[in-house]
């Protein structure tokens, strides 16, 4: 099967220690690669405000992660422990290959149309020059 | 050279042209006034994502999506932004996952 790629957005509260923020992310780690996914980067967006209060909490710790994988079955279990698991408050996984593959086809598309386009403006470059060498014999 | 030559000609041409350079921005604005008593010039609004050639909307970009809601946290419609139909309807996807992680509010609060 075609491989997939997801996003996972968690947020943690923001009084968690550095500790539990690394073992959260190398238990989810263990999670993907043990149901046969990978997970591509871990990014640390660190403490950051949230739009609306959860938890009663304003604040939390972003983690940002890319998921890689051929079935849904990582997410599903990614997603069962950050249920569980306390220190999450809030968790988003958003399926992105469909989307990437769609981004790719408009760029190649974009890309053959100006490919084709500088044949029409390179005619019409020189045309400028020429109007001024011919005004400058009446002067 | 190619300078000279050209300020001489502009030179040359000065008698009868006098008047063309000056007569040329009166005459802009003359031109809209005679069709009516109101002339509203609107602006046409483009749409953002266009100009940028965006082929995807990234939702972890809230400040990207920020100037597309409303106060209170509504998502504004084509009408207000200029946002063509495609992007907007990848727009209003990526404000709702944005949403969904507390990038964005639903409703402002009190």
């Amino acid at each position: 099967m075609e491989e997939r790629l997801y996003d996972l957005i968690f947020i943690l509260r923001p009084d968690t220690p550095e500790a539990d923020i690394d073992k959260v992310i190398s238990t989810l780690e263990h999670a993907a690669t043990e149901k046969g996914g990978k997970i591509d980067s871990v990014n640390k967006w660190g403490r950051k405000r949230m739009a609306y209060r959860v938890q009663k909490l304003r604040e939390g710790y972003f983690v940002y992660m890319v998921i890689r994988s051929s079935h849904g079955e990582v997410v599903k279990e990614l997603e069962r422990r950050l249920k569980v698991s306390d220190p999450v408050i809030k968790y988003l996984t958003v399926r992105l290959d469909e989307e990437l593959k769609r981004q790719d086809k408009l760029k190649r598309h974009r890309e053959r149309r100006a490919a084709r386009r500088p044949r029409k403006t390179v005619p019409a470059a020189p045309a400028m020059p020429g109007a001024e060498q011919t005004a400058a014999p009446t002067a | 050279m190619a300078e000279e030559n050209a300020q001489q000609s502009y030179g040359g041409g000065g008698g009868p042209r006098s008047s063309g350079p000056g007569g040329g921005p009166g005459g802009r604005p003359g031109g809209p006034a005679k069709r009516g008593k109101r002339n509203f010039v609107r602006k046409k609004k483009v749409c953002r994502f266009c100009v940028d050639k965006a082929d995807f909307i990234d939702y972890k970009k809230a400040e990207i999506l920020a100037p597309f809601i409303q106060e209170r946290g509504k998502i504004l419609p084509r009408r207000m932004t200029g946002t063509c139909a495609r992007h907007q309807r990848w727009l209003t996807v990526a404000i709702k996952r944005a949403q969904n992680i507390a990038l964005l509010p639903f409703a402002a609060e009190l």
